[in-house]
């Protein structure tokens, strides 16, 4: 009998969402951020035999703490192989990663994402309003995994028309164009958000509305979006986390780093109190082993 | 044996000049914040920065007005914060305004590998359908003679210089690497100068031990710098980890402009070198970062011998 977190934060509930994404016979490229941790959830839960790889060229790791990018020392800890970066993005045109997770700043609804710049009023991807980190390996996976997972938070604004670059395709302008493009991937096939699951029509490729979380409100979400939103005709409720998954989220990651808990970007703490929490973190590493 | 070895100052005063093409290797881990600081002090300029993803060394160079252009996949300071600085460079043209060339990673890495093979370009399955391809004119889109359909060439590249930040190698440059390996291999052999920087010289009759670990031989090597914790405040496999409430100090003097002046008069031109800077940070600090890491993940000795009874 699963036993579900009655106190977990909107970011865990991403996470765990997201983790479930993830097949026991997957192997998995997964990005910066949600992605790590929904990886390391999986692995440490329902997902035993999956194979995490990461684009610095860690493949199989059993962290023993969080990495906190795709190519930071646990990357390799424990790990089946350590290689390089165009090795495993050569695997994965080659055809090996199943699933992709990434994020995005800004998404339209087929699907396609811009990490790139946010152009704005008389902007230009020369002199934007606001320049984004660029693509990383994100394009690569969109292009080339089996299958895509992506996710983002809902905001008014990022869930829009027309992307102003689509740094990682999704759908492009609809049905048949991933395949005249020449893209070797099947594109996305579900958009986790800090609201509810999306997944795309297998026929018109639209993003639509497939479940929302405990106490979200369809039309409230629905105003957030601005195309005119779909939705299921068989939308459901999802769980909340289960305690286990809760579990591993705050063992692997104390300090909150990943998921924002104890958000880094505001307080800076003493190097001690890093240095102890760490230490602790390493105490349950039981976990993934 | 050739013995290559330099001081960085040395190094950087030798394989870098205002408008060259640079190369820093790996992403995250091994990457050597040194190498920037000692780029800044010598005030070099007008560089064109080619990578695959970066954090730290980049954000820096570009607040202190070294570079004029990047071609790249990823700029940003990952995990602890975003990149003010190349925000601030590319949205408001402070302190110069730097044009970015988009890749991906994997292409930025085929951009290495071409120029490692020494052939001039390579085809992929990535970028198509993306505006990758609409603002970078470097790459072409061409039918496949062979009938997979459309495959983007990508360029070759071969930067002026690369630096690249291993765990051990010995006095004439072969090296050994330990964890991930970006696409260090390739940049190494893809630029026209190998400077590397390394936590520790070793003699070479420990590099002939393991010589599957050799990820760079010393034949496209120039010159060998010993710089232990050159990384600081980021990490090396087996060696030590990231320094986040240091790198937490650095993204909030970057909110500003005053702020990460500030910061670099301080931690770049308020020392002569990474000695100092190192003394400045605190061997305590340093030694808890090396125990940090050594919990979780040292370089394994490697014991041959034979099976009992044969």
């Amino acid at each position: 009998m699963k036993k579900y977190a009655e106190d977990y934060t909107i970011s865990e509930m991403m996470a765990a969402v997201c983790s479930l994404q993830i097949n026991n016979d997957d192997v998995a490229f997964v990005g910066v951020g949600i992605p790590l941790m929904a990886g390391a959830v999986a692995a440490a839960t329902h997902a035993p035999d999956v194979i995490i790889v990461y684009e610095g060229g860690g493949v199989g790791a059993k962290s023993r703490r969080m990495p906190w990018t795709i190519s930071d020392t646990p990357t390799t800890d424990n790990a089946l192989a350590a290689t390089a970066m165009h090795r495993v993005f050569s695997d994965q045109q080659r055809g090996f990663i199943t699933v992709g997770i990434i994020g995005g700043a800004e998404i339209d609804k087929y699907g396609n994402l811009n990490t790139t710049a946010i152009f704005g009023e008389n902007g230009s991807y020369h002199h934007p309003r606001v320049r984004l980190p660029g693509s990383g390996g994100a394009n690569d996976i969109a292009s080339s995994a089996r299958r895509t997972v992506i996710v983002m938070r809902l905001e008014k604004g990022k869930f829009v028309n027309k992307v102003d670059f689509i740094t990682s395709p999704g759908f492009l302008s609809g049905p048949g164009a991933r395949e005249k493009a020449g893209l070797l991937g099947d594109g996305p096939c579900a958009v986790v958000t800090d609201r509810g699951l999306f997944k795309f029509d297998p026929e018109t490729k639209e993003m639509y509305l497939e479940a929302i979380y405990p106490g979200m409100d369809v039309e409230q979400i629905k105003e957030l979006i601005d195309w005119d939103l779909k939705v299921s005709p068989d939308l459901y409720v999802m769980d909340p986390p289960t305690e286990e998954q809760i579990t591993v989220m705050r063992t692997l990651d104390p300090m909150g780093t990943v998921l924002g808990r104890k958000s880094l970007r505001g307080e800076i703490e003493p190097f001690d109190v890093y240095y102890n929490s760490l230490k602790k973190s390493y105490q349950g590493r039981a976990i993934t082993l | 044996m050739k013995d290559k070895r330099m001081t960085l100052k040395e190094a950087v005063a030798k394989f870098t000049w205002d408008g060259c093409t640079l190369n820093i290797g790996s992403i995250c881990a091994r990457e050597p914040m040194a190498v920037a600081h000692e780029i800044i002090r010598q005030g070099r300029k007008n560089i064109t920065f080619i990578t695959d993803t970066t954090s730290d060394p980049a954000e820096l160079l570009v607040a202190a007005g070294c570079f004029s252009r990047i071609e790249a996949a990823y700029i940003w300071i990952g995990v602890v914060g975003q990149g003010y600085n190349i925000r601030r460079a590319v949205e408001e043209g402070i302190p110069n305004h730097i044009e970015i060339e988009p890749y991906s990673n994997y292409t930025a890495g085929l951009r290495l590998m071409a120029g490692a093979m020494g052939v001039p370009f390579l085809p992929t399955k990535s970028l198509l359908g993306s505006d990758i391809l609409t603002y970078n004119p470097k790459i072409k889109v061409i039918d496949d003679p062979y009938g997979s359909g459309p495959v983007a060439l990508i360029p070759a590249a071969n930067p002026d210089t690369t630096f690249i930040h291993v765990q051990r190698a010995d006095m004439a440059g072969n090296c050994q690497i330990w964890g991930m390996l970006g696409n260090d291999d390739y940049a190494a052999r893809a630029a026209k100068n190998v400077v590397i920087t390394c936590e520790e010289i070793v003699p070479t009759s420990e590099i002939r031990k393991i010589p599957n670990m050799t990820v760079i031989p010393e034949y496209v090597v120039s010159a060998v710098v010993e710089l232990p914790f050159g990384c600081h405040p980021l990490s090396v496999t087996g060696c030590y980890w990231m320094d986040n409430p240091f790198r937490q100090e650095f993204i909030k003097a970057s909110r500003t402009r005053e702020g990460i002046l500030a910061w670099m008069d301080e931690w770049v031109f308020g020392v002569e070198n990474h000695e100092q800077y190192l003394d400045k940070v605190g061997r305590d600090r340093l030694a808890k970062l090396q125990e940090l890491e050594q919990d979780n993940c040292m370089i394994p000795e490697i014991i041959w011998r034979t099976r009992e009874g044969m």
